[in-house]
């Protein structure tokens, strides 16, 4: 049976990445965000580093894909967190203990584009 | 069966069959309910901090939502352990890793508005969340969306309040009969073991 982790996923055709935008796909049980900044490919884990939040119901700011959740920013293309927002919308908040607004890096997956077909592989 | 030998769970095996990724799904319930533990604590300092003519006024609606959050925690966990997943060992733990932001008691609490802001926020937070497990499994695990679908009716009532009361946008239903009657996740709702 073949490891599906090693395997090149085909998931949409080129045409239907149009730039600037991103969508949702899921490979076995993996959900992956997908999607074209700037002209460029990109693909990650959907699953915020945070608190495990869809990226897909998220929105760009350059190059970094911003969690709706918690507003935490990404890099897209090299994962690392860029922006911790503060959930303080007034001066008056306290802010959050240091241990709960921890937050790794975006997993991020190898994509390709090759014959109209946009390929993912997991690994 | 010898002890600890785990037979095939047919409720876990139609989960897989359907795409769940149950691990996923373990990860964002306990996430989900250590904001419904945390939620209960700083909802009583909140509580407690109602106080005044003002804060007298909206004292009775903040624990109908403190006591909803905590049965949210109720109705949700046995589903966890179902799942095969459990509670963190150790309580801090538990709360570092809660998928909403603790709601301290802001410096200004004098001023009921700012208290019912956060409350506010944390509600917001809460839809989102549960918000997520049910976008997971709607279709696919109907006895973990239906505890999901519940408590996020509970919150979007509890997001309507603080509205009301910071707004004066109707929220659209009266008061609670009593605090904790949880309409959708308690026994009046069909979850009869709270």
């Amino acid at each position: 049976m073949k490891d599906s982790k090693m395997y090149r996923h085909p998931i949409c055709k080129s045409t239907e990445l149009v730039d600037d935008t991103m969508k949702k796909v899921t490979i076995d049980t993996v959900d992956v965000l997908v999607g074209r900044r700037n002209g460029k490919l990109f693909a990650c884990n959907n699953s915020c580093p945070h608190k495990a939040a869809s990226l897909s119901k998220g929105h760009f700011n350059g190059d970094n894909i911003v969690c709706y959740m918690h507003g935490y920013e990404y890099n897209i293309f090299t994962g690392k967190l860029e922006k911790m927002s503060s959930w303080k919308k007034e001066d008056t908040w306290v802010e959050q203990d240091p241990e709960w607004r921890k937050s790794g890096d975006l997993v991020l997956y190898s994509i390709s584009e090759e014959n109209g077909t946009v390929y993912v592989t997991l690994k | 069966m010898t002890k600890g030998e785990v037979p095939n769970i047919v409720a876990l095996e139609v989960l897989k069959k359907n795409g769940v990724n149950v691990d996923k799904l373990k990860e964002l319930i306990t996430k989900g309910v250590g904001a419904e533990f945390t939620t209960y604590y700083y909802y009583t300092i909140l509580r407690m901090h109602c106080t005044g003519l003002e804060g007298e006024g909206i004292k009775e609606i903040v624990e109908d939502a403190r006591i909803e959050d905590r049965n949210h925690f109720e109705a949700m966990v046995p589903r966890l352990y179902e799942l095969g997943g459990s509670l963190p060992r150790d309580i801090r733990k538990f709360a570092d890793q809660a998928g909403c932001p603790d709601a301290y008691l802001p410096d200004n609490w004098e001023d009921i508005n700012s208290i019912l802001k956060v409350l506010l926020e944390a509600e917001q937070c809460a839809i989102r969340s549960w918000g997520e497990v049910c976008d997971m499994t709607t279709g696919k695990d109907p006895r973990t969306y239906d505890i999901a679908q519940r408590i996020m009716q509970e919150e979007v009532e509890h997001e309507a309040w603080f509205i009301e009361l910071l707004s004066k946008r109707p929220s659209g239903h009266f008061r609670r009969k009593f605090a904790g009657q949880s309409p959708h996740t308690g026994s009046q709702g069909g979850l009869i073991h709270l």
